[in-house]
């Protein structure tokens, strides 16, 4: 008798199990080498990407686009944000055939590039798993994101007390490619290295003209807890000291929000900031950023001007929103830039 | 402040009963219908697999009294790696969706059900066992109809245990990708829209008390008569002594 009620328990769990296996059927399908790890099938879920779904965009020229074949992968928010699917809808016109939320450019974006859940993934423009994964950025060419361009922020008194100040950064930044900061980037997060040491290597493979700034007296170099800070905080430190300047550092000071003030406050004198979103702080988000840096810097040294502050020259290199494709995805449909993805699928 | 907060809450509640009283979330691939059968059906199959794996395994070592103590030394040992790291590990494998949530469930829900047979089947009386064998009873007569019958509420434990485990934490697909009631609570935290984060939260809760009351009803059943309502020996309780061991 118990043994009945036992089993009728069993069978209607095995009945509310199986229904869930007959309706999930088809196998993964990926290229991932290590699917044949799994004996048993995996139980399908959301329609899988490889699935018949028609792509539900088509182009202006009226066939399918690049982007209507391929799967855009980023954060759950992705399709309710200006800066992510609804700009690329906008300033792209854009409509992949699907989108599958994942992470804000972390580990989990980048595992669906490799593994070829998806094809389109949105990552940090300078983010070491660019360059450690051969992924291609593709270049934002109608300025779809805020200039997010690194741009020294400086203390006006340190400026007048030593113009040479500017010309020595101005010349780091000159430098300061998308490429050579994602390098930076790898070196200490990825491959673990002392971060002066990279400051230093990457200092003598540039080559910049002897010292001759003469600067005099102390300034203090800032970052905040982010690595990338830091290793440009060490750069204009090293830069600035084989200028003559002696030289404080105060790195890890936490947030922005702790690291803005001390620079007003004068216990630190240099900053690597981010021109859109430095500016967007100090006019408390009045929407003033725009997707140019010139002109973004141009306004940020308005705004920083009230507080005795000033911002130099805006590098290229850039961390804010990117939308990167596996370099095999790039070949097969000749990617370098978001538009091209407008164009109509082979 | 306080005030402040107290009619923030009240706000926020209000939302929360407007998310569930808003026909649209309750309709199409993001309704609340949906995502309950697609959480039900994650959860079914992994806690399917768990048992085909977990369930012979825990008897046969149960009955046999022998490799007990290792089972249960490397069941306890996956119960210590965290479901998130293992998703983590399975996504280059599976990639992403439910796939990738799966196997990270499977191996929640071996560790109680096993450990929760063997106990179970170590627990029961040996001189009923010895009555069984004295009767002429084959080995699988006794485990079917002596052995399984007297630990079946401690079995059924087990699953109980497992099945509240993996609904809770079938949510975690949804970080990659997946579907079910994590949905919300992913999609919610990341648009900063707590209504769709606490409704997430309160039906994955409720679905994991409804599954807790069903088990707890299925092991009342499983009592034989005249037991006392045994103290579910959750699933932690060391394997018990064996009889006769001098």
């Amino acid at each position: 008798m118990r043994l009945f009620r036992t089993v009728a328990l069993g069978a209607t769990s095995l009945a509310l199990a199986l229904s869930a296996c007959t309706s999930g059927g088809g196998s993964t399908s990926g290229p991932t080498t290590g699917a044949s790890t799994s004996p048993s099938t995996p139980p399908s879920s959301e329609p899988s990407g490889s699935a018949g779904a028609e792509p539900s965009g088509s182009g202006t020229a009226g066939g399918p686009t690049i982007a209507s074949t391929l799967v855009l992968a980023g954060p759950p928010e992705c399709p309710e944000r200006p800066f992510c699917l609804l700009g690329l809808q906008d300033t792209y016109g854009l409509q992949f055939k699907e989108f599958r939320p994942t992470d804000a450019g972390g580990p989990i974006t980048v595992e669906a590039l490799k593994g070829g859940d998806a094809q389109v993934g949105l990552l940090f423009t300078s983010d070491p798993a660019i360059e450690t994964n051969d992924f291609v950025l593709l270049e934002d060419d109608k300025g779809l994101q805020l200039a997010d361009n690194i741009i020294p922020v400086v203390r006006q008194e340190i400026l007048d007390a030593n113009p040479g100040v500017a010309d020595v950064l101005n010349a780091v930044m000159e430098r300061l490619t998308q490429d050579e900061l994602t390098k930076l980037n790898t070196a200490v997060t990825v491959d673990a290295r002392d971060v002066a040491e990279v400051a230093t290597e990457w200092i003598e493979a540039q080559n910049f003209d002897a010292a001759s700034a003469g600067i005099e007296g102390e300034i203090t170099v800032g970052s905040t807890n982010f690595y990338e800070q830091e290793i440009l905080g060490e750069i204009f430190a090293q830069m600035l000291e084989a200028n003559g300047a002696t030289v404080e550092r105060k790195f890890q000071l936490g947030n922005r929000e702790v690291v803005f003030p001390a620079l007003q406050e004068g216990e630190i004198d240099v900053l690597a900031e981010y021109a859109a979103t430095a500016l967007e702080f100090v006019n408390e988000g009045a929407g003033e950023a725009t997707a140019d840096a010139a002109d973004t810097a141009s306004i940020l040294r308005e705004r920083l001007a009230e507080s005795d502050l000033t911002a130099l020259e805006p590098a290229e290199a850039t961390d804010q929103n990117g939308f990167v494709v596996t370099r095999e995805t790039a070949d097969q449909y000749g990617l370098s830039k978001l538009s091209d993805l407008a164009k109509p699928a082979p | 402040m306080g005030p402040d907060q107290g009619r923030l809450t009240m706000e926020l509640i209000g939302e929360v009963v407007a998310w569930f009283t808003d026909p649209a979330n309750w309709t199409g691939t993001n309704g609340v219908p949906n995502r309950l059968l697609e959480h039900l059906r994650l959860s079914g199959a992994s806690m399917l697999v768990a048992t085909l794996i977990a369930l012979p395994a825990g008897l046969a070592i149960g009955h046999s009294g022998r490799g007990g103590l290792l089972a249960v030394a490397v069941a306890n040992l996956g119960r210590a790696v965290p479901s998130y790291a293992l998703l983590l590990v399975f996504l280059p494998f599976f990639g992403l969706g439910d796939a990738a949530a799966f196997p990270a469930l499977v191996l929640l829900a071996i560790p109680p059900i096993l450990v929760n047979a063997y106990t179970g089947l170590r627990g029961v009386d040996r001189d009923l066992v010895e009555a069984g064998r004295g009767m002429g009873m084959t080995e699988l007569q006794l485990l079917l109809r002596v052995e399984l019958p007297a630990a079946a509420p401690v079995v059924v434990a087990g699953l109980r245990l497992a099945a509240v485990a993996v609904v809770a934490t079938a949510t975690l697909a949804a970080l990659v990708a997946g579907g079910g009631l994590g949905r919300y609570i992913a999609d919610g935290f990341g648009l900063r829209r707590e209504d769709r984060l606490i409704a997430g939260a309160i039906l994955v809760a409720l679905l994991a008390l409804v599954v807790e009351r069903a088990f707890t009803f299925a092991e009342r059943r499983t009592l034989l008569p005249g037991d006392q309502r045994r103290p579910s020996t959750a699933d932690l309780a060391p394997p018990p002594l064996q009889s006769g061991l001098r």
